[in-house]
């Protein structure tokens, strides 16, 4: 009931916010949480396969940057309309993830995270020499889409509005994947997998679907992306991308969904932050943040909080006996 | 395509691979000893090409250089494993893992601030300088020097690890650690010691792949993606997997560049993945 109201009142917030904008705060801010909202869309697909089902990737910038350049071509020399390029990215994104996904899943554990890496790796070298797609100048001056007829999203309040919309749903989504039976097979995988295909699943086949879903989720978020941005660089695919998309979810808190779209919000605010002061070694600073939450706080915001609450709750029953 | 073509590609990709099997085989090392998968092994590999390009600037002797580098970068190395991996010992591997992913970061933005992030490039002794040349082929003496080189270099690491005392505690701390621990043998400072020495390994090889090609801030990855790949297609943690690899890889690489010209790099993917389809444990098992 709690996380109901909390819900409903963050929502409410949310909506609210683009209202306050050039009067209470700059509008830079609505355009801020935008890139927060595509970050926490590809994150808690990411957290789906990685916080649920244990199975770390580090290339999940990939799809990123398969449904960014998918998206920017399509927007670019065919339509612009916003539909055909995001149904055809959820297609695209559903066909690469089943691909590697099944040559990755063949591993566990750091095998996976290093195969998840080279193939992202070998996306990122031929972004950078595919000529058709601007090699590695990337691809510039995509269109603003079209929703509906008379509502583009050229305006910065259209647009905040319609990746909120994407976000809750991906969320609500994922809610009910992971509360459902194929959410608790998931986290059988991740405690024992052993154990799970004893029980008579097809522990390959979870990872797999799971992967696939994750695929489409960073697939739409990149959609968004190129869109937003107007532009897409091959840089979409670097690790590094795919390295800060696995630090919010664990900043956050992996296995829980609001944490990595805290997470999000956390890496891009400190990052605007940081890199105002320091320019471009503000990464550094945030490798060193990611270190720490590693050697010191595993369950990342997260935890923290519910170890809090709990000192609290403790307090409070010491207080009144 | 003749003899000479066919006989420059082959001995480009040899030399290539020859430097790869120094930082594959500390990345395989690491891994097969700690179960580290060190991801920072391509940024201590960078780090070593740009503290040899300042050695070389500021003393002019290259093999200064080639020594006081990969000492350093060893000495970083001790740094990394007894402050941040070592804590994390005995908790899941993937945590280590996702640490070095944070070092790696905090290595490349430490480069960009302190050399910036223009191509930069290693002086070489002039008597490096030009070519032997033999049916045809126009072969560059730095090269010859760098493939006797890392050959000398894979034979003591080979010799060290198949038959020495220090060889037979490596191997059995990859088998067992507690067996190896009961002996009295303290397997952390076992642990130090081979995370310094792939550090060192790494650096070594960005000295003389640094006097090879220019040196960016970007070839951190690049060069974590080759020893990856090594590493998968010739099986992890084997050191013979790490050799068999390094040439098979830079052969490839030589050969690919060769025949599809604009699409270089595809060819090692290729290679990758069929190996993958076929043997996925890589093509060398350690027993």
């Amino acid at each position: 009931m709690k996380g109901r109201l909390t819900f409903f009142i963050v929502l409410a917030v949310l909506t609210a916010f683009p209202l306050g904008a050039n009067i209470l705060y700059s509008s830079f801010y609505v355009s801020l949480l935008t890139r927060i909202f595509i970050y926490a869309l590809i994150v808690v697909g990411f957290d789906l396969l990685a916080g649920y089902t244990g199975m770390i990737s580090y290339g999940h910038a990939l799809f990123f940057g398969t449904g960014a350049y998918l998206t920017g071509m399509i927007l670019k020399h065919w339509t612009p309309w916003f539909w055909p390029p995001l149904l055809l990215t959820v297609l695209a994104s559903a066909v690469v993830a089943y691909i590697i996904g099944y040559l990755s899943i063949r591993t566990r554990e750091i095998y996976f995270v290093f195969l998840t890496f080279a193939f992202s790796q070998f996306f990122f070298v031929t972004a950078n020499t595919l000529e058709f797609v601007g090699a590695s100048n990337g691809l510039s001056g995509v269109p603003k889409p079209i929703i509906f007829p008379g509502l583009n999203l050229s305006g910065e309040n259209s647009f905040y509005y319609f990746t909120l919309v994407c976000l809750i749903a991906g969320y609500l989504l994922a809610r009910l994947i992971t509360r459902s039976a194929f959410g608790r097979v998931m986290v059988g995988v991740r405690e024992n997998e052993e154990r799970t295909k004893f029980l008579g699943y097809d522990t390959r086949k979870t990872i797999l679907r799971v992967f696939v879903v994750s695929g489409i989720y960073g697939g739409l978020a990149g959609a968004l992306l190129a869109a937003f941005n107007s532009f897409v660089s091959p840089n979409l695919y670097h690790p590094a991308i795919s390295g800060e998309i696995i630090m919010m979810a664990l900043l956050g808190g992996m296995g829980t969904l609001i944490g990595p779209m805290i997470g999000s919000g956390l890496v891009i605010i400190l990052g605007d932050i940081l890199s105002s002061w320091l320019a471009e070694s503000w990464m550094m600073i945030l490798g060193a943040i990611f270190a720490a939450v590693i050697l010191f706080s595993p369950g990342g915001v997260m935890a923290i909080g519910r170890r809090i609450g709990e000192r609290l709750r403790k307090g409070r029953d010491h207080g009144h006996p | 395509m003749d003899l000479s073509l066919i006989l420059t590609n082959l001995l480009y990709g040899v030399t290539i691979g020859s430097a790869l099997i120094l930082i594959a085989s500390g990345l395989s090392l690491t891994f097969g000893v700690m179960g580290v998968l060190n991801f920072a092994h391509g940024g201590l590999c960078m780090l070593g090409a740009y503290f040899g390009y300042t050695l070389v600037q500021v003393t002019g002797n290259f093999w200064l250089a080639m020594i006081l580098a990969p000492l350093i970068v060893a000495g970083i190395g001790i740094l990394m494993e007894s402050f941040t991996i070592r804590p994390l010992y005995g908790l899941n591997p993937l945590y280590q893992l996702l640490l070095t992913v944070g070092l790696a970061m905090i290595i490349a933005n430490a480069v960009l601030l302190f050399w910036g992030g223009d191509q930069l490039a290693i002086t070489l002794p002039v008597y490096f300088k030009g070519y032997f040349h033999f049916w045809g082929v126009d072969y560059p003496r730095f090269r010859l020097f760098v493939l006797l080189f890392s050959a000398a270099i894979a034979v003591v690491l080979w010799i060290t690890i198949s038959r020495t005392k220090w060889g037979i505690v490596i191997r059995a701390g990859m088998h067992d650690l507690e067996t190896v621990n009961a002996f009295g043998i303290n397997i952390y400072r076992v642990f130090t010691i081979v995370f310094a020495i792939g550090a060192g390994l790494a650096a070594l090889a960005g000295v003389i792949i640094g006097s090879m090609r220019a040196i960016n801030p970007e070839m951190d990855f690049e060069l974590l993606t080759s020893a990856l790949l090594v590493v998968v297609i010739g099986g992890m943690g084997s050191f013979r997997g790490a050799v068999v690899g390094s040439l098979l890889l830079g052969i490839t690489d030589a050969f690919g560049a060769q025949f599809f010209t604009g699409a270089a790099k595809f060819s090692v993917w290729v290679l990758m993945v069929v190996v993958l389809l076929f043997r996925p444990e890589g093509l060398i098992k350690e027993d």
